[in-house]
């Protein structure tokens, strides 16, 4: 067993991981502030925030030889035997100096800098820095740039850690940024005409631990202080990011990377991050209608339900039988709830996929860890990150109940040409696209004669069913996924439901009569588990953290659930 | 004492030594023919390590050493010559190439043999063009000749020389900066560990030498390597190429015993100072190494006196004059202006510090200089470089070495300079000025909390 000291104290660590001192400080809970380094990018020990005191004990003799100087926490590996001191005069001492050499320059404006709290320069300054800098002579004044329509360049508050070069070179691989010039005069920036462009791109922000870049969709919208902060999962396609939905004021302004090894990593593709605005979207349907002639009438809910069942009760009392279509976009909660409320109707009900929205190729990013620089990088663990051509974030978890209720996953173009014989249509739509639906799809479906539809957006489909429910969006409702992975991932509501629209689960129950809202997804993905043999792992309705595989067991990994300090703080008003 | 023997400049006079034919007719190219057919690696690696040569680039690390680093179980080496020679006031690695070009490839290719490296980068700075040429041509006659190529001298050995020239960046002499450069990426040293002897050029174990300590290695061979040590001091043996330069009367570069003193090498080589001046201190061997007062030019230069005397170390061994009239200010705004533009910008340390001490010498020199502004250079030069370990290579050493090594050596003229050169243009802004005062910055009879004071009280009140 691999024993360190830290600060005089000995710890044990964890079986198989590959620490570096300021991992392995931070798995016994201390410490060590740093800048440039990044436990997914390759080391550079440019910033020197870390340095600390290193030494080694002898394992024979039990004898502690400290190294004469200060060594980098991020380029020392935390081995058997490694001592290490993070709290001495001397590296205190040093912590302040480099504070203050961070600041010479550094403009103080915080007021108008969009990276105020959650910005590492405020935080380590407040922790590690001078009172006041002893720096009297005139700063360097350096230009803002655009790298990129999405992106805006401060230089004049980076401090040079070289994060977003090193990230565009090893993950993406598109090496867009780069360091123009030497010394205190020394730049980031782009070729000529070759903005920052990549699927990627957007982590450059996420990256840069001071207010250089920043943005331009998020510019001056919100103080990160009154943002709240909720564990989603990304619907933008079938990998399942992990994300942070911040929302403030019932809106949600902005997707950020919520780290998970097994899954994203660091990372989101900017198409996830910018997906945030679905949720803001002035096309969600704002509350329940029945058509009347040739229009919607918006009813309140009691009378949408009363006239829903009243309709499906004569029909199904007629023998008619009902085709029940599952969108990928459901949750698996909602999907189970969905397909056991159909199964109770009759038993002469048909469950099929809705449409799965497949674009492109999956394009995966393989860091090459022989891109970076060189040096001891054996604590770097390249993990791959993918976009996948699904575009839907459940077909797994859907298909799992169309396979426990139904005949398995009938595709969608299957079920269209059956829909002559069911007369009753009864769609669970939930995209937060409006045109997943196309329009000779629309014209098939209304050949039923009663065209049910639950969904979140103003749509083709909306426009001619006979009964619309507004549902709520993917910004408004907690359940769980099942990932391409086959990985079961929870997520929470970011919003509440909007004005006059309910959560599915909620409205199944009112519908169905069996159940009193709200309803909370844990209960049914319990109830779920109990029934639905892919879900059996589950243990009372809970989901790990880092999600739960539904087939094998995770390697363990020891770096699991790092983030950069100064992202940590959820400074919710709730 | 024998009289000293000069090696390395010994064919400089003979204009004709360009050529290989010249220098084999004078007893060229036999060490490397006697290590080649005569010796194995090893041999070569243990004959240099008893000669205890050190390296000619600056830090003095013993070359046989140096070469026993490598893998033993390595499958490919190479082999980087440093001729970035970019310290100021250097100028013994040109003349090698520029003089005696083939005397350096015999250098390169016993110690290509010794390393077993079969590619060779001979790293030039951008403003050596002439030297690049005759190095090429040289190269090229080499290789016709059968030094250079595939199984050389029937031994099997193949070894290939390749010239890369710079592109003006004092860092890339530092030795895994020149990797980086020499890799066709920016010129930022790399963390160490790996040294460039386990993963260097293109990832794999790498030799950089300086032009010079390649220099003496035929001789070594040829000679053995007790004649080596029987020049110079303890510890520093050999030959050395001394560059004088500065306020003498003749530049110039000598080949000597390592352990010369300032004062012989002026008196004897450099002509006296000029104008018929008296000197007033001397850099010891580029602009990074601090100054040698005039008290102290009888101490020998070699690398472990020196150090004694308060400098960083022998460096490149280029002596540079001041005169009498020399003021220390002037020689401090130069060297920091080089070391603030010369900064590659990579660890905080250096490129902030680099730049707050130009800007602060350059306020004094202008005339707004406060006392307090030499314990803040001081506190800030103690605080750079690789010797308290803030950054990766030892330029940051360099840069604030000559500004402590001066405030230590000549605070009483400094202070003067500060007391009696004073231009209000020149003054630090009033707001800092009364903030670092303790006075609150505010015109009116007002009191503010200053940081790091407490309650102030404006000026007024």
């Amino acid at each position: 067993m691999a024993t360190i000291i830290i600060d005089g104290q000995s710890f044990e660590l964890p079986e198989g991981a590959k620490f570096n001192a300021i991992q392995a400080a931070k798995h016994f809970g201390i410490d060590i502030p740093y800048y440039c380094w990044h436990p997914a990018l390759s080391v550079v020990a440019n910033c020197r925030m870390c340095e600390i005191e290193v030494g080694t004990k002898d394992p024979a003799t039990g004898e502690i030889k400290m190294l004469p100087r200060l060594v980098p926490g991020c380029q020392t590996p935390a081995r058997d035997g490694t001592v290490l001191v993070t709290e001495s005069a001397k590296v205190l001492e040093h912590r302040k100096n480099i504070m203050e050499l961070l600041l010479i320059n550094h403009p103080l404006d915080c007021p108008v800098c969009d990276q105020a709290g959650e910005c590492g320069l405020q935080d380590y300054s407040y922790e590690h820095g001078r009172a006041a800098h002893r720096f009297v002579e005139e700063r360097n004044v350096k230009p803002k740039k655009e790298v990129s329509d999405l992106i805006v360049l401060n230089q004049d508050r980076c401090i040079m850690c070289t994060r977003c070069v090193r990230f565009t070179r090893e993950i993406p691989g598109t090496a867009e940024l780069h360091v123009m010039r030497r010394g205190d005069h020394g730049e980031i920036a782009i070729f000529p005409d070759q903005p920052v462009d990549n699927p990627l791109a957007g982590n450059v922000v996420d990256l840069c631990p001071v207010g250089a870049l920043l943005d331009k969709d998020f510019l001056h919208n919100q103080r990160v202080w009154f943002l709240s902060k909720h564990d989603g999962v990304c619907t933008g396609c079938s990998t399942g990011c992990n994300i942070s939905v911040e929302e403030n004021a019932g809106k949600v302004w902005r997707h950020k990377p919520r780290h998970n090894p097994y899954v994203n990593d660091y990372w989101i593709c900017d198409e996830g991050r910018y997906g945030y605005k679905a949720a803001n979207s002035p096309t969600l349907l704002g509350g329940n209608y029945v058509l009347e002639g040739k229009d919607h009438h918006g009813v309140p809910t009691d009378r949408f339900v009363k006239r829903l069942n009243e309709t499906l009760t004569t029909r199904i009392l007629d023998k008619q039988s009902v085709l029940g279509i599952l969108s990928p976009y459901l949750s698996v909660e909602e999907a189970f709830a969905a397909a056991q409320w159909l199964a109770s109707l009759t038993n002469r009900v048909e469950l099929a996929l809705g449409p799965v929205p497949v674009r492109g190729e999956d394009l995966t990013f393989a860091p090459d860890k022989t891109k970076g620089r060189s040096g001891d990088t054996s604590f770097i663990v390249p993990r791959p990150f993918t976009i996948s051509a699904e575009k839907a974030p459940n077909r797994a978890g859907v298909e799992m109940m169309l396979d426990h209720f139904g005949k398995g996953a009938v595709p969608f173009e299957k079920a269209l040409e059956s829909v002559a014989s069911h007369p009753i249509v009864i769609v669970f739509g939930g995209s937060p696209d409006e045109s997943w639906i196309e329009a000779d799809q629309v014209a098939a479906l209304r050949k039923a004669e009663v065209l049910v539809l639950f969904d979140t957006t103003i749509n083709p489909l909306a426009d001619v069913a006979d009964f619309v429910a507004g549902i709520a969006s993917f910004a408004e409702k907690s359940g769980t996924y099942v990932n391409r992975d086959r990985r079961l991932q929870r997520f929470e509501a970011a919003l509440p439901p909007r004005e006059g629209v309910w959560p599915l689960l909620d409205l199944i129950a009112i519908v169905s009569g069996d159940g009193k809202a709200p309803i909370r997804s844990q209960e049914i993905l319990k109830a779920a588990a109990r029934v639905v043999p892919g879900l059996a792992k589950v243990e009372d309705g809970l989901v790990p953290e880092l999600g739960l595989n539904l087939d094998s067991k995770d390697q363990p990994i020891p770096d699991a659930g790092f983030q950069d300090d100064w992202t940590l703080a959820n400074v919710s008003t709730v | 004492m024998p009289k000293f023997e000069p090696v390395l400049s010994r064919n400089w006079n003979d204009p004709e030594i360009l050529s290989v034919k010249r220098y084999e007719s004078k007893g060229g190219y036999a060490a490397s023919r006697k290590a080649l057919t005569t010796m194995s690696p090893d041999q070569v690696v243990d004959l240099v390590k008893a000669s205890e040569l050190r390296g000619r680039g600056g830090a003095g690390f013993p070359t046989g050493l140096k070469w026993s680093f490598l893998p033993k179980d390595r499958k490919e080496t190479f082999m980087c010559v440093n001729g970035d020679e970019s310290e100021p006031a250097t100028f013994n690695n040109r003349y090698l190439v520029e003089k005696d070009p083939h005397q350096f490839i015999e250098g390169i290719l016993i110690g290509c043999f010794a390393t077993r490296a079969s590619t060779a980068y001979v790293y030039l700075r951008f403003e050596y063009i002439k030297a690049i040429k005759i190095l090429e041509q040289a190269i090229a006659e080499a290789r016709a000749a059968g030094h250079l190529g595939k199984n050389i001298y029937g031994s099997g050995f193949d070894l290939e020389i390749w010239c890369h020239r710079g592109a003006g960046a004092y860092i890339c002499g530092e030795e895994t900066g020149l990797i980086e450069s020499l890799e066709g990426k920016r010129g930022w040293p790399r963390i160490k560990p790996p040294f460039p002897a386990i993963e260097g050029a293109f990832r794999k174990p790498t030799v950089v030498n300086n032009i010079e300590t390649l220099a003496c290695v035929p001789h070594i061979v040829e000679r053995g390597a007790d004649w080596f040590k029987s020049m110079g001091t303890p510890k520093s043996y050999g030959p050395k190429l001394y560059t004088i330069s500065g306020q003498v009367n003749k530049q110039v570069c000598v080949e000597l015993p390592l352990g010369v003193t300032t004062n012989q090498l002026i008196e004897e080589h450099g002509g006296g100072v000029w104008k018929g001046r008296k000197a007033k201190a001397a850099i010891p061997g580029g602009i990074s190494m601090g100054l040698l007062t005039k008290d102290e030019f009888d101490v020998p230069l070699d690398f472990e006196e020196i150090r004694k005397t308060g400098c960083l170390g022998l460096g490149t061994a280029a002596v540079t004059v001041l005169d009498e009239t020399t003021r220390i200010i002037d020689y401090l705004y130069n060297t920091s202006r080089f070391f603030a533009h010369e900064s590659c910008g990579q660890c905080t340390p250096c490129r902030e510090g680099t730049g707050w001490l130009y800007k602060t010498i350059k306020r004094i020199r202008d005339g707004g200089g406060r006392i307090e502004d030499l314990d803040l250079m001081n506190h800030l030069a103690n605080n750079m470089g690789i010797t308290p370990g803030t950054t990766i290579c030892g330029l940051a050493d360099g840069a604030a070495w000559p500004i402590k090594n001066a405030i230590a050596k000549y605070r009483p003229e400094l202070e003067q300079f500060i007391r009696e050169n004073v231009n209000p243009a020149a003054r630090i802004a009033p707001v800092q000025e009364a903030i670092s005062a303790g006075r609150s910055p505010l015109p009116s009879n007002t009191s503010m909390f200053v940081p790091g004071i407490g309650i102030a009280k404006s000026a007024t009140s």
